[in-house]
Order: C-alpha cells, then structure tokens, then sequence
C-alpha cells in the first residue's frame, strides 16, 4: 500500500511539472496556444497503446500460468487505455475543431479506427462485467484480450497507411518533424502520463486484488440456514 | 469422423433446428423489414435522401441482424451438450466452421430478403453491373457468421449475451460493412470492385485464422 502511495505522489509531481513544461513550451506559429492540446493528446494517446498492450501481455502470461495475478493486471490496464483512449478522442476533437474546423471527420483514419479501438475495448469491460465469476471473466477476456490488441498497430500506422486529416508521424527514425523545445516538453509529459499510468495500474490491480478477497468472505447463500436437530425425536 | 464431415454435419443440424424453430424467417426477417422501414419514416418526405441511403441502411440492418442470426437460441448449445461434444472428441473449431457456415447461409437468406425491400422502400439509383457487387456481399456474409458465431461462442451461457456480443462483434465487423458497401459506391462510379473484394476476402481469412487459433481455448473457457 506504501508503494502505490508513493507511485501516486510520484505521479502527481510530475504531473504538475508536465504542466509547468506544456505551459512553458513553444507554440506552434500557425496554432497558437491550440498547439498545447498536443502535450495531453500524445502522451494519453500513446499511454492507450501501452495500456492495451499490457493487456494483450498479461492475458497471454494467464492464459500460460492461470495466475490470478495477470488477469488482474490485464483488465486493470484495459480499463486504464479506455480512460486514456477517451481522453485521446476527447482532446484530438477539441483539437480537430479549433484547427481543422471540425471536430470530428470520418475521412480520418486514425480517428476512426481509434474509436473502433475504443469500442472493441469497451466490449472487453462489459464481457468481464457480465461474466458470473473471476474465472469465467479471465478465461473468456484473455482471449479478447489478445485478439484486440491487432488494431494497436493499425491506428498508430492508419496515418502512413491512409490519406486523412491527421499529420504522419512526428517522430521517425530519420529524426523528428517538430521544433527541440516543443518535442522535450512533449516528451516530458509523455514520461509524466507514463508515471500516471503505473501507478494507477498498481492502485487498480491492487483493489481488485481486495475486491476478490472480499468476495471470498461474503457468505454463500445457505449458509445462515441451520439443519434442525432431531436428538430425542421419538421415531415413529 | 473427419474434419469436413464434421463441418457439414454441424451446419446441416443447425438448419433442420432453424427449419422447425423458423426464428429466421418468421421473427428476424419481419424484424428486419420494420427496421428498414422506420429510417424513410424518421427522416420525413425527402425522396432524395432516402433514396441515397438506401444501400447504407441496407447495410447496416444486416450487419445488427446478422448478429441476431448468430446469436439465435436454436443454435445456442447447453453446457451438457458441450460436454457431450468434448467427450466425444469433436474438434472444436469443426463445430464452430459448421455453426458459421449454417449462420451464412442464412445471413443470406436475410439479405437476400431485405434488398428488394430496401429497392422499394427507398428507391435507390442503383449503378449498372450492381449484380457484380453480389460477390462481395456473399463474402460479407461470411465474414459476418465468423465474427457473429465467435462472439456467440464468447458470450455463451451469459445472461446478457443477445446485448453483449452486438457490442463485441460490431467495431470487428466493420472491415466487412466498408468492404461491402463500398463496392456498390465503387460501381457507381464506375470503379473496381476489385479493392472492396479483396479487403473482404482479407477479413474473412483473418476471422478464419482466429476462430482456428481460439476455437479449443473458447471451448474450455465456455464450460
């Protein structure tokens, strides 16, 4: 318990100096103060992709060692990458709309395919919400789980694959298509999102660990019923 | 028995189950047709809209209703019939080949039901040589019983499955509703059908080698 309090205060310093950085950075000469939207847009965006790649990982790791553990983890971090992937969607429109002028724009792959993600994880949620038990859920989930994962690659790449409003990557192996300061802010915040999301991993893999154990002290129905005594019942 | 035998056998049961139970015809089809209705009825006298779009409407019902089909209780399995089957050494991805190709089938039949009503419902501007967009649609129909009989299998024994699964199955199915009714948007103008075909294909191939690689896990996670 010690430990996640200290990831979480660790996480909300540097949430605050990801902040102090995206206030602080250059802005974008065509954009204006609208360029900042990119220091929560990237960093929730990409920490999606981690979240469900945690969660594509932990549910092949249940489905090899059947430990509770993983599964826990698993649907820990796909409800973490669906907070992620709506903040993603949420800020990319505000964005969309204030720049493009338009807030949403179905010609845009990686805005359609990220919302198609979004869905396709949110089925994931309710299969395991919907599932009777701990064990139902991990043996149905894990295999959504690992199938999911596959669009992870389509959104990221959608840009590069497909004509859309959306630029192509910022960020190559040849080098990055964004100004120094403004990419070292970006990727402060994007190490500050990534603080965020292990200790929210940790503080939500931790609660349910506590929810299954108070589910295996609730009492089980009957359990109150006593069994009438029959001693010196006279036999008829 | 062999894996093909099997395959037929599975689907040939699921037919004579859906002809005596007739949840298809008698329950998804009229269902269909009101639900292909009400769009021209929200939307008010606007023959041209409507009239554009009729083959999108057309698309989406049967991509909700298919998922209806698959779902369908005559071809839900209780817990003690599974067992059966696993005893019985039945591959698992040989019944869920056997329950998709009986759920195209009739994915067809529904299909191939309600276009003539979208026809006259909404009167669309078919483009000519809209026949060849028929291959492409045959091949959605597939790819729809896959996805529909894999998220049956998912959800199975779920008290919330009939909702659950639609919400599964739908983003998954979204490369087939595209595919399909884009290659009728193509001929329109005077484009291949060619790209939209193949991206079918593509996903029903991808859906295939899903259902091999997690039909015995999906049969074991459904116990």
């Amino acid at each position: 318990m010690t430990k996640i309090r200290v990831l979480l205060a660790l996480a909300a310093v540097a949430m605050a100096g990801g902040l102090v950085v995206a206030l602080t950075a250059p802005l974008d000469g065509f954009q204006g103060e609208f360029s900042r939207i990119i220091h929560i847009h990237v960093p929730s965006s990409w920490l999606a992709f981690v979240a469900f790649g945690v969660t594509a990982i932990s549910s092949i790791m249940w489905r090899i060692r059947k430990n509770s553990v993983w599964d826990r983890r698993a649907s820990a971090s796909a409800e973490i990458g669906v907070l992620f992937t709506a903040l993603s969607l949420a800020t990319g429109s505000l964005w969309g709309g204030a720049v493009w002028g338009t807030y949403w724009d179905w010609a845009d792959p990686r805005m359609a395919t990220t919302a198609l993600m979004f869905f396709v994880y949110v089925g994931y949620l309710a299969l395991r919400a919907a599932s009777p038990d701990a064990a139902t859920a991990a043996a149905r989930s894990s295999l959504l789980g690992i199938i999911a994962v596959i669009q992870v690659p389509l959104v990221y790449f959608s840009v590069n694959m497909f004509r859309g409003l959306h630029q192509g990557q910022s960020i190559r192996p040849d080098g990055a298509t964004m100004p120094g300061g403004m990419l070292v802010a970006m990727l402060v915040n994007v190490a500050a999102f990534t603080l965020v999301y292990i200790a929210l991993l940790a503080a939500r893999t931790d609660v349910k660990r506590q929810e299954e154990g108070a589910r295996a002290l609730q009492p089980a129905a009957g359990d109150a019923v006593i069994p009438p005594r029959f001693d010196g019942v006279p036999d008829v | 028995m062999r894996f093909w035998p099997q395959v037929i056998e599975f689907a040939r049961r699921d037919l004579i189950a859906e002809r005596r139970a007739g949840e298809v015809v008698a329950i998804v089809v009229p269902f269909g047709a009101v639900a292909l209705m009400t769009l021209p009825l929200a939307l008010g006298i606007d023959s041209a809209v409507i009239s554009r779009v009729g083959p999108a409407m057309f698309w989406v019902v049967s991509l909700l209703f298919a998922m209806q089909i698959a779902l369908r209780h005559s071809a839900a399995d209780r817990p003690e019939h599974r067992a059966m089957l696993s005893l019985l050494g039945i591959d698992p991805f040989a019944r869920l080949m056997g329950r998709s190709a009986s759920s195209a089938l009739l994915i067809g039949v529904f299909m191939a039901a309600m276009f003539p009503m979208m026809i006259l419902f909404y009167s669309p501007d078919l483009p000519d040589g809209w026949p060849a967009a028929v291959v492409p649609t045959v091949l959605a129909a597939a790819g729809l019983a896959m996805v529909g009989t894999l998220a049956a299998e998912v959800t199975a024994g779920l008290r919330s499955r009939t909702t659950l699964a639609p919400l599964i199955v739908a983003p998954l199915a979204i490369p087939l509703l595209v595919g399909g009714s884009q290659a009728l948007e193509s001929l329109g103008k005077n484009g291949s059908i060619l790209p939209w075909t193949l991206l079918v294909t593509a996903a029903d191939l991808a859906l295939a080698v899903t259902g091999a690689l997690i039909a015995r896990p999906l049969e074991e996670a459904a116990r």
